[in-house]
């Protein structure tokens, strides 16, 4: 091994570090998290069930777009249903749009009608960082190994208009439906599309 | 005007952070043309629009076109956009203006209406920190003319900046290796500007690569290699990577920016580290400044100092060890900063920049001069008189130890040039720290002897007891000075003409006479301390006229300006060639070009072969020049290259020359091709 090898590999090292993001087909990183009713939410603790993770950010156009149409609302009811633990996280620092203390949490989900298992509360956008949320809405989903198995978007119609939702193949949906009923997921890898996370 | 009184060619809307115009710019339209409309973005300053990929986040503009049946709109035409990082993530998008053209295809026949509605339904995205979802219904109403009707000179000026945006597609060959990190490399760089100041890529689409991902670029070999992280959905085997390639060029204090609108083939890449990193750079820095101490002009100042530690205490002994680190490096800085701003200023200067001036050359031959004088015994350290210089070596005190370090980088400064010039035409090209830092290791290699010998007081004991040794050596010592002072005076005879170099030598016969004199009669009068003042003041005055003739008008080989298609296009013809890669800058460079290049016989050589005389002029920075002389193994100029007629390998000639060398490359290449 000559010293042009070692620096190109040391390079190649240093080029890939930069990239924080997470990968299907690998462990999803594990967190800790306080929810909007003071409870601590760990992922691992979900071993052996679905996990949707939703990043959120009520003011969000993008956001608002699936929640004024009760998109997001309603797949939370059937992850819920099909016994899948959905978690939303806000990421946005405090004085940033989107930040909220717990009690407006927990009165968005009342006047919205969600029904997320929890609101994971991330003012330090750790967990943010840590799967490479970037915009809001951008959705995940880990199997009961750990194993994340779905990352992008909410659906396929990068827009605010929320009547472009009927037509949009709801990525997330259609994922969980396949996860549920044993079959691969067949779009495991998606645009996220929406507003920035304001870490 | 063929418009009718209903006809309006642009129509606009306004939202609190944008106002969007819809124009055409023809007045009228003529059946079966292409019809360009634009769409203009004027937004609130920090507000931006998207491009085709917004990148981390964000949405481009969409257009639902009202259009009369069997009209076809084509694609938006994206000009080059800029990366805007929100946060941690980055954006591709416009602020302030942007327009976006767009095709629309005119059927041969068109209604027989005298006027014809054209609508853009359009949503866009505007942020800043926050993102506003817009949208806007825009109509424009143009009327029908059989003959095309010239855009007006405002709307053609619009138009025309809006063109002047758009990427170059580039046709040639692009490929790229997706591993842990997605490379692309580029070949045949002719389109590629000179000055680059950053070079990054975005993909046409979200996917193959993450937007804020940290890019490389480095140019190997002839090729510009990127390297930037994976996106969520990295390309697979066998996909073609469509993409923008965005080159900011630095000229002067102007910015220019292109973009090359790529496609990338996945292909196998060699990824080599570049030839010269920071890292690489300290080291050969540190290694470069340990072997000056053995320079000819530098060993007997050195030699002189460490033999003076010996009479020191241990204790004082560490002391002046660090205090003579810190003159090096304090000198080092300053000439460092020197040469830094000097840059910034725009001034085209390499290491060596100070011997380019005849005035330092002249001066720095008299300094070697005078610490000869004195290591020959030819007059004793004066207090005042003589100041720092030669008195420094041997002053006892601190403040002497200070003045040798600058002394000794003062005399070193003339060998740093050809012994350095990698790491320092490196760390030249860097950012203002990073050449400091080199320029810093330099220093610390350069005086690290000389601490050592004091901070361990053992190694000095292998020395014999202080004695009549130590005045034959200081006079042995002497001579490498006199070679040195040769030396400058050498190449001051490249600089100015005979009459200079006439008058700088008689300066220092002055010079050396004051100093006699000053020997002889100690420091004691005021009238000797007058004389000698006298005496090194004219030899001051015959060196500013000396420096004077620096215009010396020597005849240099006529030359054209190399490129490599000038060389190609000479060979394609069996033309041999000979090229010259020098700077103004590089002595050794003018030298050759004087001594060899320029000679009566090598001329005749060269007209009666017919041989074509090009210059690489590496006096700036030229990536083109870089590469080639990548190609050759080399760092920097000078390099000759002499391609033999009809074909062939180019033969290298040494970077030394004489005249007999160039006349004997110039006989063995193809001697029997010759008969014109």
């Amino acid at each position: 091994m000559n010293i042009r090898t070692i620096m190109s590999a040391v390079l190649l090292a240093a080029a890939g570090s930069t990239t924080a993001a997470v990968k299907v087909g690998q462990p999803a990183p594990d967190f800790t998290g306080i929810d909007s009713n003071g409870q601590q939410q760990t992922l691992r603790d979900y071993r052996g069930k679905f996990v949707v993770l939703e990043w959120t950010n009520h003011d969000c156009p993008y956001v608002r777009k699936h929640y004024e149409a009760g998109n997001m609302q309603a797949q939370q009811r059937e992850a819920a249903n099909a016994g899948a633990v959905w978690l939303s996280v806000i990421s946005s620092a405090p004085g940033q749009q989107g930040h909220v203390d717990p009690s407006k949490a927990n009165e968005l989900t009342q006047s919205r009608d969600a029904m997320p298992h929890a609101v994971v509360l991330d003012p330090k956008g750790d967990i943010g960082r840590s799967y490479g949320a970037r915009t809001t809405p951008h959705m995940y989903i880990i199997d009961p190994d750990g194993t994340l198995v779905y990352q992008g978007g909410i659906d396929s119609i990068t827009s605010a208009n929320p009547t472009d939702i009927p037509n949009a193949r709801q990525h997330v949906r259609i994922a969980l439906n396949e996860l549920l009923s044993g079959a691969p997921v067949s779009q495991a890898v998606t645009r996220p599309y929406g507003c920035s996370v304001k870490y | 005007m063929v418009a009718t009184g209903t006809a309006f060619a642009a129509d606009s809307v306004r939202t609190p952070h944008v106002t969007l115009q819809l124009e055409s710019e023809r007045p009228s339209i003529t059946p079966g043309e292409t019809l360009w409309l634009g769409l203009h973005f004027a937004l609130e300053p920090h507000w931006h629009v998207y491009w085709r990929n917004p990148g981390d986040s964000g949405e481009a503009p969409k257009v639902n076109w009202q259009l009369p049946e069997g009209w076809q709109a084509g694609e938006i035409h994206w000009p080059v956009p800029q990366r805007i990082p929100v946060g941690s993530l980055v954006n591709y998008g416009y602020e302030d203006h942007v327009t976006l053209l767009v095709p629309i295809q005119v059927p041969s026949t068109v209604p027989t209406t005298d006027t014809v509605h054209i609508g853009a339904d359009m949503t866009w995205l505007v942020c800043r920190e926050l993102c506003i979802p817009e949208r806007g219904s825009l109509d424009l109403t143009l009327g029908i003319s059989q003959t095309p009707v010239d855009a007006t000179p405002a709307v053609a000026s619009r138009f025309d900046k809006a063109r002047g945006q758009w990427p170059v597609t580039l046709d040639k060959v692009a490929n790229y290796q997706a591993t842990d990190s997605i490379t692309l490399k580029f070949s045949n760089l002719e389109w590629l500007p000179y000055q680059i100041d950053d070079v990054w890529f975005a993909a046409n689409a979200w996917g193959p690569i993450a937007p804020s991902g940290k890019q490389t670029w480095q140019l190997d070999n002839g090729d510009l290699l990127i390297t930037a992280p994976p996106g969520d959905l990295p390309p697979s085997g066998d996909d073609t990577l469509h993409g923008l390639l965005v080159v900011s060029e630095r000229i002067g204090s102007e910015r220019i920016t292109r973009g090359f609108e790529i496609a990338a083939n996945p292909a196998e890449i060699m990824v080599n580290a570049p030839d010269m990193t920071f890292l690489l750079a300290l080291v050969f820095a540190f290694a470069g400044g340990l072997l000056l101490n053995l320079m000819p002009c530098v060993l007997p100042v050195l030699a002189i100092k460490a033999l003076g530690l010996v009479t020191h205490t241990d204790d004082q002994r560490a002391r002046h060890g660090f205090t003579f680190l810190a003159g090096v490096l304090l000198t080092f800085a300053t000439l460092a900063g020197l040469l830094i701003a000097l840059r910034a200023g725009g001034d085209a200067l390499g290491w060596g920049f100070q011997l380019q001036q005849p005035l330092v050359v002249i001066g720095l031959m008299y300094l070697m001069l005078a610490v000869a004088l004195n290591l020959s015994g030819v007059y004793q350290i004066g207090g005042r008189l003589a100041g720092f210089g030669q008195s420094a070596a041997s002053q006892s005190g601190l403040r002497g130890t200070f003045a040798t370090g600058v002394l000794a980088v003062v005399v070193a400064s003339p060998c740093t040039a050809p012994f350095m010039g990698g790491a320092l035409g490196f760390a030249l090209t860097r950012p203002p720290y990073e050449s400091l830092a080199v320029f810093i290791a330099l220093g610390t290699g350069f005086a690290l002897p000389v601490l050592l010998l004091s901070i361990f007081p053992a190694w000095a004991r292998f020395l014999p007891a202080p004695g009549a040794w130590m005045e034959t050596l200081r006079n042995a010592l002497a001579f490498p000075m006199y070679g040195a002072a040769a030396w400058l005076l050498w190449v001051l005879s490249q600089q100015v003409d005979a009459t200079g170099l006439a008058l700088s030598l008689t300066g220092a016969l002055l010079l050396a006479f004051a100093l006699w004199w000053l020997g002889q009669t100690g420091n004691a009068t005021r009238t000797n301390r007058i004389a000698v003042t006298i005496g090194l003041l004219l030899s001051v005055a015959l060196a500013t006229q000396a420096g004077r003739q620096d215009d010396a008008a020597v005849t240099i080989l006529e030359a054209e300006q190399w490129s490599r298609e000038r060389v190609a296009d000479l060979r394609a013809d069996g033309q041999p060639v000979f090229v010259n890669f020098t700077a103004a800058w590089c002595i050794t460079c003018k030298v050759n070009e004087q001594v060899a290049l320029s000679t009566d016989a090598v001329r005749a050589a060269f007209s009666a072969r017919d041989i074509t005389y090009l210059k690489a002029d590496w006096t700036r920075q030229d990536p083109n020049i870089t590469r080639e002389l990548q190609r050759y193994g080399r760092s920097g100029v000078p390099l000759y290259l002499l391609y033999p007629a009809n074909g062939g390998e180019p033969q290298v000639l040494p970077q030394l020359l004489t005249e007999g060398l160039v006349l004997a490359a110039i006989d063995q290449t193809s001697p029997q091709e010759y008969e014109r």
